[in-house]
């Protein structure tokens, strides 16, 4: 088989990132790299400062004093993320199948490209130029392989540690131990025994060493950006006018959408205005939309909570969240609404009441209002299978504005009560209580007792003493 | 009572036979029976409504604040949430026949909380516009709101939305005003007429109580049933 993955690798490439953004420090002085900066850790040390005694794991004071002079460097865990991603996207330049195995190291899978593997190196060099960073590519059959040949340039694997294999320091301290130091001496082992002697992974160490490594390649999957927008086509100082160049745009993001497979999940709307303006707008659905029709619904209920002062001359729409297209199945999903109705009646019932339509999800707790949660109103299918049978008519306690009350107390138990007029107290027929209350102790104590009581008018509420107050909690209806 | 608008027709053996069996069935009131009436899950109430609510109706449950509307509701919208979604617009600003219903109970009384919305309206008209969008949707198989006081125009857009989403529309309210009494299909006035409870004083407990819904109007039969329910607590506080 011939060579065809492009290694590029970046040693330690977290530490060179920070040393590359610190300006002062000359590549040859020893430095380590720690998670944060007030009591970290050391993640990565260059070679340097392994020399001087500075381990991964050490407290950044171990490290000091272990490397005397070492600098210590702060991961931004961020900023790494966002300068390999960058790399990778530069990598696209070199072929389309690009692996990538973390940051600093990634795969090209180089079959079908044109030129030879020195050239294809040279390319990748040329590629990451103005990152600044020590790039080091290979080329090999294997991922391991074209890895390794990164720290042998002469070709000559078997004389590379063993560290190599990523084993850890135990195991790489036991084969020292045994002589073996070096890939070859690796390599140059009895399969059987060995693997007998240091577990499982130890086959996947001695098919490395013998250049033996079956790990796939998996391409990354390449990030879609969706959007569609209107500049320079005139202004719009009338709602018709923009939702007519909303409907436009919709066509086309969905038009992409359907080519790409997918569905918008979040359409964000950008418009620009006459005087400089800048409104932006969020839309979400409830279930991934691919509809034009439906994308225009939604964004038209959130425009009615928004006014203009000037003329809109430019439109953005952009598909923040791509979702796969397609509703889930389910063997009983006869009946079930359609989803897209439920989004735009769940958007228009938002742009009515000011607030997100909820769902309520109960709990245990000991206190009255704290028995149930609300949650944002989300249907979700097949939950009326999963729905006990109905259990017939039962008392429904509707909670009432929290007021205070006028109660003439017998025996601790309540005997008149007034809910309305301060002169007329009605009688209580029936009382059952009292509940005690003892919560919050926490947060805000909450000391009460609780009673249901019966009122000659036939009033059935729930009432409660707090201190020496009484409230209305309830009624029964 | 009131007389049957059949009462004039000539008789003969079929038709006899036809009347003889209704009367069976509805105890002697004239019902055209609904096909697919939506049960209100309280088989009492369904005999006096000749099946159940019709579809694409506005229904007008009335009672003074503790008259066990909320449960004859509740356990429509039980058997409702089971197949669709059900919604119930709040208005919590109304004090004593508004205020908000309690999900613990609702979920008592077999409601599936995960399929049903609840909106929160803060004046006559938001009530109006939240009903128009859940039924306009025409993804809500029932729709509970308070019997705000509304005009006329409002009521009939109501119903005609009712009508083309197939849905039943529950007004709650102390008293249907003249507007939705005229427009509701159906007017039941509800009341407890005995509350139980399981000893007195501090060992005492709620244990239900027994409703009588009283069928005030009916599109498609003759007024006047009364259903008895006896709403008792599964689990008590």
């Amino acid at each position: 088989m011939s060579a065809q993955l492009l290694c590029v690798h970046i040693p330690s490439f977290r530490l060179a990132l920070a040393r590359r953004d610190i300006t002062g420090i000359a590549w040859g002085e020893p430095a380590v790299l720690a998670d944060k900066a007030d009591r970290g850790r050391v993640i990565e040390a260059d070679v340097k400062a392994r020399a001087l005694g500075a381990r991964i794991g050490h407290t950044v004071l171990q490290a000091r004093a272990a490397a005397g002079g070492v600098h210590v460097l702060v991961h931004d865990a961020q900023r790494s993320s966002a300068v390999w991603s960058d790399m990778l996207d530069a990598l696209d330049a070199l072929s389309p199948l690009v692996d990538d195995a973390g940051e600093g190291t990634a795969y090209l899978d180089m079959r079908g490209i044109g030129g030879a593997p020195q050239e294809w190196g040279r390319h990748a060099h040329d590629a990451l130029r103005d990152f600044e960073l020590p790039v080091h590519c290979a080329v090999a059959e294997n991922k391991f392989m074209a890895l390794a040949l990164t720290y042998a340039p002469d070709g000559n694997t078997g004389a590379l540690p063993v560290e190599v294999l990523a084993v850890d320091t135990q195991t790489a301290e036991r084969l020292h131990l045994l002589g073996v130091h070096t890939l070859g001496d690796l390599a140059a082992l009895p399969h059987g025994p060995f693997v007998r002697r240091f577990g499982k992974a130890a086959a996947q160490w001695h098919d490395r060493a013998r250049g033996i490594d079956p790990t796939p390649f998996r391409p990354r999957p390449h990030e879609l950006h969706i959007d569609a927008a209107a500049y320079g086509e005139g202004s719009a100082d009338q709602a018709e006018q923009v939702l007519f160049a909303l409907r436009i745009l919709a066509e086309r993001v969905c038009s992409d959408l359907e080519r790409a497979g997918r569905a918008a999940g979040m359409v964000h709307l950008t418009f620009e205005c006459e005087n400089g303006d800048v409104h932006e707008l969020d839309a979400g659905f409830s279930e991934p939309a691919g509809e034009a029709r439906i994308i225009l619904d939604v964004v038209r209920v959130k425009l009615e909570g928004l006014q203009f002062n000037a003329p809109v001359s430019g439109l953005r729409m952009q598909v923040v969240r791509l979702e796969e297209r397609g509703a889930p199945a389910t063997l009983f999903a006869q009946n079930e609404p359609d989803p897209q109705a439920v989004a735009v009646a769940l958007a228009r019932l938002q742009a009515v009441t000011g607030t997100v339509p909820h769902r309520a999800r109960t709990r245990r707790a000991t206190c009255l209002e704290e028995r149930f949660v609300y949650d944002p109103f989300v249907p979700r299918p097949g939950a009326a299978q999963r729905a006990p049978s109905p259990s017939g008519i039962a008392p429904q306690l509707r909670l009432l504005m929290v007021r205070e009350i006028g109660v003439n107390v017998r025996g601790n138990m309540p005997v008149r009560v007034c809910l309305h007029d301060e002169q007329y107290y009605q009688r209580v027929v029936e009382c059952a209580g009292p509940w005690r209350v003892d919560d919050g102790w926490f947060d805000t104590p909450i000391e009460r007792d609780e009673y249901d009581v019966l009122l000659d008018d036939g009033m059935l509420c729930r009432i409660y003493r707090q201190g020496s107050h009484w409230y209305l909690r309830g009624a029964y209806d | 009572m009131i007389a049957s608008p059949l009462a004039s027709v000539p008789e003969n053996s079929t038709f006899a036979a036809l009347k003889a069996e209704l009367d069976a069935r509805a105890g002697g009131r004239i019902i055209a029976s609904v096909a697919d009436a939506l049960s209100s899950g309280l088989p009492e109430l369904d005999q006096a409504l000749g099946g159940g609510y019709a579809p694409g109706t506005l229904v007008s449950l009335e009672g003074a604040g503790c008259s066990g509307r909320t449960a004859v509701l509740a356990a429509t919208l039980a058997g409702v949430t089971r197949t669709g979604l059900a919604a119930i617009v709040e208005a919590p600003f109304a004090g004593g026949d508004g205020g908000r219903f309690y999900p613990p109970d609702l979920a008592r009384s077999g409601i599936v909380l995960e399929r049903t919305l609840f909106a929160q309206a803060n004046s006559a008209i938001e009530i109006a516009r939240c009903a128009d969008v859940l039924m306009r949707s025409k993804a809500f198989a029932a729709v509970a709101m308070p019997a705000a006081s509304l005009r006329a125009t409002v009521w009939s857009r109501l119903c005609g939305l009712a009508q083309k989403s197939g849905a039943v529309l529950f007004a709650l309210g102390r008293d249907a005003g003249n507007e939705l009494g005229y427009f509701a299909s159906t007017r039941i006035r509800c009341g407890i007429n005995h509350v139980v409870w399981h000893h007195n004083g501090v060992l005492g407990e709620l244990c239900g109580y027994e409703i009588d819904a009283r069928v005030l109007k009916h599109r498609r039969a003759s007024p006047g049933a009364v259903a008895h329910l006896h709403a008792a607590a599964a689990e008590i506080q």
